[in-house]
């Protein structure tokens, strides 16, 4: 329902999901036992699968012999060429509660959707927590020399292709409700500001200025856009409507603006800056104004993402950065009062750059480059726990966690 | 060569038509104002839809790279320090040849700038970009009329040299020239 198979072609690169199927018991998660699904055997063991891994990925559980748990999962799946329903009862054991029993119904085609949104309903009876199951991911594809937008299931299944350009097409962003990305294209050979509609398929050109037109963002409420364009002279902040008019500056500089992320409230925007000589993280208000620094360490502070954590979450707000130390990228943290100074969260020796976070302010995804090949992993800051997604042929960057 | 030389004229062709129809990218053609901003749906673009993408045409990037420079003017790439957009001074010379050049001559200037790939993405199409406003200032200076030149960063999408070492980089962080006859 998310993206339409007919504007879709399916990668023909993508398969499994790989994660060691880990069961160590982390403080503070639940221990979760799936005791399976009865019924037709092959859907069963989908349906199992990526139900463990939803669980596992959610951060909330750790998965653990039914024996021993302190909820359990029993359930059964029926289905045909025509569709399948899938329920599903979880029980806590000390107590017999009921925590949860539903079915859920779907398309042959759909069983992956289906236990996605199962899971998610699971992390909310049991935790409270927003789940990211049913969540996308919109990433870069270097592919044949160029580059290619394509969007994925968070656990990097059902990666389909968005454009076909041959051109390089770059820094995808979502809109609030989902329904379209904005990004960066050279189809036209200047770079240029597009939005395409992921219902639709339809295309639209938001900003073509003079020189640099890139790095565009919606606004929480989705009505307004900051972006980095360098028709007055070098590259500037500047904000728009969402239809691409109502055009007003934001910086004035001498130095190069560039990144722009929208604090949670809507009200400042978070951006990099080379203005004290090496890049490091500013914000201005919306509306203008005088700029404020926010990053002082390390020595090279870029592409900033704010996470917009729901009401009731245990996370607070942060500015997750891609910095730069000894030579190597890495990924960071930032949070209001910790006196400039950025906290490594993926700093082992390999390029982790472009941190993108999930709806749920817990969870990021990034770009590994190993080998110079880049690849997209999962990390949940709360753990500090790595997954790799799926390699995609070719290499995979600049990732866009979706709402 | 042919079919190089084909693709190149075809593609300069393209250039041509996007700077002199009015486009608002050729060098002060906009305002303030987005003259395409809100006009609804791009309906000719190929590819979405269908999910072929083969008819697409040529991807523009070859007229645009080191291999791709116009027979009449084909300049050295003018280089940078890392992470830095100042013209050095032993680039300047090839700034004066690339102004006697346009001076001497018609057509439209197409200003590259590149970057190595040891900047992250989006900060290097801004520092691409400043490297080719530094270069466009320069030939200003030297007396071109900026409305003759128009910039594109690629930032480090596109290196001259695929290597991951010094030598690789030093060629990477670059400006490099296109001619557009019109």
């Amino acid at each position: 329902m998310f993206i339409r198979g007919a504007i879709c072609v399916a990668l023909p690169c993508l398969g499994t999901f790989g994660v060691d199927a880990q069961v160590d018991v982390v403080k503070g998660r639940h221990s979760f036992g799936v005791s399976g699904f009865t019924g037709d055997a092959a859907i069963a063991g989908q349906v199992t699968d990526v139900l463990k891994n939803d669980l596992r990925l959610s951060g909330y559980f750790s998965l653990a012999p039914v024996s021993s748990a302190e909820y359990v999962q029993s359930g059964s799946v029926r289905g045909d060429r025509n569709g399948i329903v899938v329920e599903c009862v979880v029980m806590q054991q000390a107590t017999k509660r009921v925590a949860l029993s539903k079915a859920y119904q779907g398309s042959a085609q759909d069983v992956r959707r289906v236990v996605h949104k199962l899971s998610d309903e699971i992390v909310q009876a049991l935790t409270g927590q927003r789940g990211i199951a049913e969540t996308k991911i919109a990433f870069v594809w270097s592919h044949n020399g160029g580059k290619e937008l394509a969007v994925m299931d968070y656990d990097g299944y059902n990666a389909r292709q968005l454009t076909y350009d041959r051109s390089i097409s770059v820094r995808p962003r979502w809109s609030p409700d989902g329904r379209k990305i904005v990004y960066t294209s050279y189809k036209n050979v200047f770079p240029d500001v597009l939005e395409v509609d992921l219902y639709t398929g339809q295309r639209r050109r938001l900003a073509a200025y003079p020189g640099l037109n890139t790095g565009a963002v919606f606004s929480p409420d989705g009505l307004s856009i900051a972006l980095t364009l360098s028709k007055d002279g070098n590259p500037e902040l500047y904000t728009m409507n969402a239809e691409g008019t109502d055009l007003r500056r934001l910086t004035h500089t001498r130095s190069a603006e560039s990144s722009p992320t929208w604090a949670p409230d809507g009200q400042t925007i978070a951006y990099v800056s080379d203005e004290s000589g090496v890049p490091q993280i500013w914000q201005i208000n919306k509306d203008g104004g005088s700029p404020l620094r926010l990053t002082v360490s390390p020595s090279y502070n870029t592409e900033p993402d704010w996470s917009r954590p729901p009401g009731n979450s245990d996370m607070t707000p942060m500015l997750a950065v891609t910095s730069r130390v000894a030579g190597k990228f890495q990924i960071g943290l930032y949070q209001k009062g910790s006196a400039g100074v950025v906290t490594p969260v993926v700093a082992d020796g390999m390029d982790n750059e472009d941190p993108s976070w999930a709806p749920d302010g817990r969870h990021l995804v990034f770009a590994k480059t190993v080998h110079w090949r880049s690849q997209l992993y999962l990390l949940d800051v709360v753990t500090g726990e790595q997954v790799q997604l799926q390699a995609v042929e070719g290499g995979a960057s600049e990732p866009a966690w979706g709402p | 060569m042919s079919s190089k030389l084909l693709a190149r004229t075809i593609l300069v062709g393209v250039i041509t038509a996007v700077i002199s129809t009015g486009c608002h990218h050729g060098n002060g053609a906009a305002g303030g104002n987005n003259p395409q901003g809100g006009t609804g749906a791009e309906s000719s673009v190929p590819g979405i839809g269908n999910g072929t993408g083969s008819e697409n045409g040529i991807s523009p990037r070859p007229v645009l790279g080191a291999n791709g420079l116009p027979e009449q003017g084909q300049f050295p790439a003018v280089l940078f320090d890392y992470d830095s957009a100042r013209i050095r001074p032993s680039e300047e010379s090839k700034l004066e040849a690339v102004a006697a050049y346009m001076k001497a001559n018609p057509g439209k200037l197409v200003i590259e700038g590149h970057c190595d790939e040891r900047g992250t993405a989006e900060y290097n199409r801004a520092l691409g970009e400043r490297r080719a406003i530094a270069a466009r200032d320069e030939l200003v200076k030297l007396g071109v009329d900026s409305s003759r030149m128009s910039t594109i960063s690629y930032g480090k999408d596109r290196p001259v040299d695929p290597g991951h070492d010094e030598a690789a980089w030093a060629k990477n962080r670059r400006c490099e020239f296109v001619v557009v006859t019109q």
